[in-house]
């Protein structure tokens, strides 16, 4: 429960920070500056990982039904789906399709990893296969 | 008769609507996880009960959405509790974070602007252009976004959705197909593409795979954010 507390604690303060950082430069929604914040506190410790994993978890595993009320909002557009549901099918479709192309083409073919990270795994897998 | 029922005494309505949502949600989760289908979603296959259920009981979606306030109210503090798999995915992404914001911003670019003309061009409608245009990010902040440039998050909504399908249920495939099969690779791509429901698919072939596809899911997202605010009205004005 304690932890409970605390989780909820750390999100309120980073999206209370969210806000305040929304309110002076507005090229972010809040909440996503609240994440970042929260992202960072985490880094720098100033909330404390293993406190917060749980609760925000079980957050996240369950944030879908709070999506539920802004999907509803298609009922509102049966007619639309009448007459243009072939289209939106092919418009997402398509775009779906074309960036997972574009991202695996060029993620396969630019991001390579650093020598000296390759060094660095197979230094530490060295005792492991000694073993074998 | 349920209309005025939801006049007269709001926050008990309220409650019981919310409930109604949540349990239905609930049971469609736990349908999920027994037979673990992909295309058993827990959102869709909420909607697609409440729908039905609106239009029986005569009430519509303004009363339901006014019913379901404190479901919406959540939505803010979901997308902050999204900072801890950013944090944890830090470490991942330490050796290749420009090249990999680069890739992640190009594809951004080209994916808003194809879903923009292209649905400008079959459908004509700038609410529902913008609303397709940011279909490629986790739902929570596409909501945000849409909603932010005077889209129709509803479309969005469901937009997400079924990007979400089409990448878990044919992405990994069609990428190997390609002869992409590096986890890199294959985890961005889904990731950015495909958001929550592709990362949940991926994640089965190797944590590796499933981290590369939540650090897609959450950068994409971001920069969508900041990106979309100056793409979207510049499109615009080619339609004016």
């Amino acid at each position: 429960m304690n932890n409970v507390l605390y989780t909820l604690f750390a999100i309120s303060i980073c999206l209370l920070l969210g806000k305040l950082a929304n309110s002076l430069f507005s090229a972010l929604p809040a909440s996503l500056y609240g994440m970042i914040i929260y992202a960072i506190f985490l880094q720098i410790n100033w909330f404390s990982a293993d406190k917060i994993v749980n609760t925000n978890q079980w957050f996240i595993k369950h944030m879908g039904v709070c999506l539920v009320p802004a999907g509803m909002g298609i009922i509102n557009h049966f007619k639309l789906i009448q007459q243009h549901g072939i289209a939106l099918v092919v418009i997402i479709f398509s775009s779906t399709f074309i960036l997972l192309t574009l991202i695996g083409y060029l993620s396969e073919r630019f991001l390579i990893t650093p020598a000296h990270h390759i060094a660095d795994t197979k230094a530490q897998n060295k005792p492991k296969s000694g073993v074998n | 008769m349920l209309s005025t029922f939801i006049t007269n005494s709001p926050l008990l309505a309220s409650i019981i609507i919310t409930l109604i949502t949540i349990a239905t949600y609930q049971l469609a989760a736990a349908c999920q996880q027994k037979w673990q289908y992909i295309w058993l979603n827990p959102m869709l296959f909420t909607i697609s009960i409440l729908v039905p259920l609106l239009l029986l009981t005569n009430i519509n979606y303004e009363q339901y959405s006014e019913s379901t306030q404190l479901l919406n109210w959540l939505l803010e503090p979901a997308i902050v509790a999204l900072g801890l798999p950013l944090y944890q995915q830090f470490k991942q992404i330490r050796f290749y974070w420009q090249a990999m914001i680069a890739i992640l911003v190009f594809g951004i670019i080209v994916v808003i602007s194809v879903s923009f003309v292209l649905s400008m061009w079959l459908i004509k409608a700038p609410d529902i252009a913008i609303a397709l245009s940011l279909k490629s990010v986790t739902t929570p902040i596409g909501i945000t976004l849409t909603n932010q440039l005077f889209g129709d998050s509803s479309i969005t909504t469901f937009a997400i959705l079924i990007a979400g399908l089409f990448g878990a249920l044919l992405g990994p495939q069609w990428l190997s197909f390609l002869g992409i099969n590096s986890a890199k690779a294959q985890g961005l791509a889904i990731g950015s593409a495909s958001h929550v429901i592709g990362t949940a698919v991926l994640v089965r072939k190797s944590a590796e795979h499933g981290a590369y596809s939540s650090v897609a899911l959450i950068l994409s997202a971001v920069l969508t954010a900041l990106i979309s605010p100056w793409l979207i009205p510049l499109l615009q004005q080619f339609y004016h």
